[in-house]
């Protein structure tokens, strides 16, 4: 019960947040100097200011600014995010088709960085100076170090250029007309080298964090109070220390979740994945000013929601933040 | 550049216009084409966004009353015959009989009158040049449409293909607003394929048109446009034959050698000679020196032009020699007689007229300090504004390069003014009217409109000369007009005219046929075929 409360009260903070970011991010859009008209007329090569003006007009873009934003916010909080001329769709469609391709990257990724991030990072602390935590540390370094444009090149040169086990990019292949199971194994293989890119920078994160918050851990009294018991070590690290040592790494996965929405751009460009992270990039370049609006307000909501639940996983793992 | 091979089938594709039968012995029905087209188009409404990464895709879809040959002239296309009286103010043109569109509404030429009239007139950006003169669209009957000028108008015909002016369906436009229409991303055409899917971000699906008004064809089942963002995966996609052609130097130049010595690929360069695209650097005259001739013809000495060519574009373009491509050398229009700053004492001749000028080197050996807004489209324009600076820097002007995005950068140069030096890319396009004129007639001083006069060079003689060309209907006295247009603007040097770009499409060898016509990938691959 007075969790559900914490929870619900949490909700109702997040409503001038939610309005906060609304009025900030169409103050910081609209500083940026140029607009769609002007894009979409320079696209053309050759356009009269009889067609940017009109364009202007359709964009609704001769109105003033105040204007502007009252139209922009009566419309958002009747949960339409408006309408992305540049497309000629509705904002709202052009993100949900792009929400099924990021989400499986990124919770493919996620859950790869994650599960051999932690892993290594409990064995790692737990040998703390010995060879293998050597050998796990320098990994580590090498894979934060290591540009994930480059990794992708060098992954699509080995797997698909010399190897050609799997295709260089795409979601899945286009004219096949795969259905079932062959169109889960084709996605798959699509799925694979940019998920392993992505996984690959965030796996040496979970690594060093969760080394560091096992050897903390380690160094507690209630671990010497364990062995004192008899208890042996494997029971000591699996049952004492992870639960301990994954708050940091809980409190990591909450803050990546922002990333988790917005995509890496990097990955998509170079994997071509259909994301939003390349949707967001080209609506920046466009000016399409509804369209980033709307992956912004879509981000932010994602990124409340993680941290409300993160929150909440928070207190499962330790009674004692609740209060 | 060209193989051979492709240069044999291009000749036989056109000779052949009138029996695709007799192509079929070699060509093979059936496959899937997978294109490159980069970046994703944000709509496919052709008829109002000239857009290049939309005609690849809309011209598999639309068709226009004509097309062109590889010596620049109109062929039938929708429209099977023309007449133009001799005043040059009515055209008549008679239609193909059958035409269907992918809706199975008749092609007629209330179509054409709706789309020209009704559409292309109101919404596409080059519209009030190509259709300024136009008036009126008269149809006796459904497969005649009288075209009534109020003056000759010779560019005009030059600026009917699928790619400038696509037939829309009138039934589907009719009383709506046309620039919320739902064929902007689900086009409606006569073309050899029909529109199937696009799905955003990844790819456009096209399927074949079975009831194809030129029988047998197209030989392709399908065809998919797909969008890669990185330019090295590109690469990569064509070395493993996921993708069998891409068009618009969609690879970077760095990579072309390498591809090209892959065995199973193959590159032509031709299919661009309508777009006829040239490098310049703008100059704002308003902005102390460069109101000075001898400023700008100074910068036009100081720059190495066959340099650029060679180590920036690696050469895929030639030396720029005036406003006007060497590309319409094929009409009479372009000339080379013109003051040349290619000499070999160019250096000494820069410093000279600089030192005249009144701008002796100060200290540090340098005149005077301005700065470039870097081109935002590619990063071969960064390289070259890096080269810029070393050369500027040798006849003593400081160059600072500027970087902001396309946005940023179009306000600044265009709607702003606040510049001193751009260095745009434009398309000649496939008449001076439309794609020359714009940057030096004194009418096309527009604030806020993109790629037109903005180093306001203002010149009466300039003016009427071109005012003139443009209703000039003898081909002879045309091109006369435009040479010494030419002369005139490089002894002014209002802008200085870097380089000739050459695009090069890169393409798997099992494809065939598709670069059949100077409008290369906007136009429809009808008679592409693949080895299968």
């Amino acid at each position: 019960m007075r969790r559900l409360r914490h929870a619900v009260r949490r909700l109702l903070l997040a409503v001038p947040v939610l309005i906060g970011v609304i009025i900030l991010n169409f103050g910081l859009l609209h500083l940026a100097p140029g607009d769609a008209a002007s894009v979409m007329a320079g696209e053309g090569g050759a356009a009269t200011p009889e067609y940017t003006d009109m364009l202007r007009h359709k964009f609704g873009l001769d109105q003033s600014l105040p204007i502007q934003f009252w139209h922009y916010i009566t419309t958002t909080l009747q949960f339409d995010l408006g309408y992305s001329f540049r497309n000629d769709e509705s904002v709202l469609s052009l993100i949900l088709e792009r929400l099924g391709p990021t989400l499986l990257l990124m919770g493919t990724a996620f859950l790869l960085a994650a599960g051999i991030g932690t892993l290594l990072g409990l064995l790692a602390g737990a040998r703390r100076n010995s060879v293998g935590d050597g050998v796990i540390s320098a990994l580590a370094l090498l894979a934060s170090a290591t540009p994930t444009f480059w990794l992708g090149l060098m992954l699509i040169i080995v797997f698909s250029i010399h190897l050609g086990w799997l295709p260089t990019s795409g979601y899945e292949t286009i004219g096949a007309f795969n259905e079932g199971a062959a169109y889960v194994f084709d996605v798959g293989r699509h799925l694979l080298l940019p998920a392993v890119s992505l996984a690959c920078f965030y796996v040496a994160l979970y690594v060093r964090v969760m080394r560091a918050a096992v050897i903390e851990q380690t160094r507690q009294d209630y671990v010497i109070t364990a062995r004192a018991k008899g208890q042996t070590e494997r029971g000591i690290l699996f049952g004492h220390v992870f639960r301990n040592a994954a708050l940091p790494i809980v409190t990591m996965a909450g803050v990546q979740a922002g990333n988790l929405i917005g995509g890496s751009v990097i990955v998509e460009a170079v994997f071509g994945w259909p994301g939003i992270g390349t949707l967001a990039f080209s609506a920046l370049q466009g000016r399409d000013l509804n369209l980033l609006l709307g992956i912004f307000l879509v981000s932010a909501v994602v990124v409340m929601i993680v941290n409300l639940l993160v929150d909440l996983v928070y207190s499962v793992l330790d009674p004692r933040i609740e209060s | 550049m060209l193989s051979r091979r492709s240069l044999l089938g291009s000749t036989a594709a056109l000779t052949l216009t009138l029996t695709p039968q007799a192509k079929a012995q070699t060509a093979q029905r059936g496959g899937t084409m997978v294109l490159i087209v980069e970046p994703e188009p944000a709509n496919l409404a052709a008829y109002m966004s000239v857009a290049g990464n939309i005609p690849p895709i809309t011209t598999q879809i639309y068709e226009g009353l004509v097309g062109y040959n590889w010596d620049l002239k109109p062929i039938p296309h929708l429209a099977k015959s023309w007449d133009i009286a001799p005043d040059g103010r009515t055209i008549t043109f008679h239609l193909q009989d059958n035409v269907s569109f992918h809706n199975g509404a008749k092609f007629t030429s209330a179509d054409v009158e709706y789309s020209i009239m009704h559409v292309l007139k109101k919404l596409h950006p080059r519209a009030p040049i190509v259709f300024k003169q136009l008036t009126a669209i008269e149809t006796p009957d459904p497969l005649t449409a009288i075209f009534h000028l109020d003056n000759p108008a010779p560019y005009m015909m030059m600026a009917l293909s699928g790619y400038d002016a696509p037939m829309l369906c009138k039934a589907l436009f009719e009383n709506t607003d046309p620039a919320s229409n739902p064929t902007a991303n689900k086009p409606v055409g006569t073309g050899p394929f029909k529109f199937g899917t696009w799905d955003r971000g990844q790819y456009v699906r096209l399927d074949r048109n079975p009831s194809y008004w030129q029988p047998g064809l197209p030989y392709l089942d399908r065809l998919i446009a797909r969008f890669i963002p990185d330019a090295s995966t590109r690469s990569a996609a064509l070395e493993t034959g996921e993708v069998h052609y891409a068009a618009y130097s969609a690879v970077n130049y760095a990579d072309v050698a390498r591809l090209r010595a892959n065995p199973i690929l193959d590159t032509t360069s031709k299919g661009y000679e309508l777009f006829a695209g040239l490098s310049e650097l703008e100059l704002n005259s308003h902005r102390p020196p460069f109101d000075k001739k001898a400023v700008r013809q100074a910068i036009a000495y100081a720059v190495d032009r066959q340099f650029i060519v060679d180590n920036i574009q690696y050469g895929f373009g030639k030396p720029a020699t005036g406003p006007i491509c060497s590309s319409f050398a094929a009409s009479g229009i372009y000339t080379a007689d013109v003051r040349r700053f290619d000499v070999p004492d160019r250096i000494a001749i820069a410093n000279k007229l600089l030192d005249d000028a009144g701008l002796p080197r100060g200290e540090n050996g340098m005149r005077f300090a301005t700065t470039i807004e870097v081109n935002p489209f590619g990063q071969q324009w960064q390289r070259q504004a890096e080269y810029l600076k070393q050369a500027f820097a040798a006849v003593g002007i400081d160059l600072s390069l500027r970087n902001e995005d396309v946005g940023a950068w179009l306000r600044r140069v265009y709607t702003d003014y606040d510049y001193a030096i751009s260095e745009p890319f434009v398309s000649n396009a496939s008449d001076p009217v439309i794609g020359v004129q714009r940057q030096y007639t004194t009418d096309q001083i527009r604030k806020g409109v993109v790629f037109v006069n903005n180093s306001f060079y203002s010149n009466p003689e300039i003016d009427a000369l071109f005012a003139a060309g443009a209703v000039e209907l003898d081909p002879p006295k045309r091109a006369e007009i435009y040479q010494k247009i030419q002369k005139i603007l490089v002894e002014d040097s209002p802008l200085i005219w870097l380089t000739e770009i050459q695009y090069v499409t890169i393409f798997n060898k099992k494809l065939h046929d598709a670069t059949t016509g100077p409008l290369g990938t906007y136009s429809a691959f009808d008679r592409a075929w693949i080895e299968h």
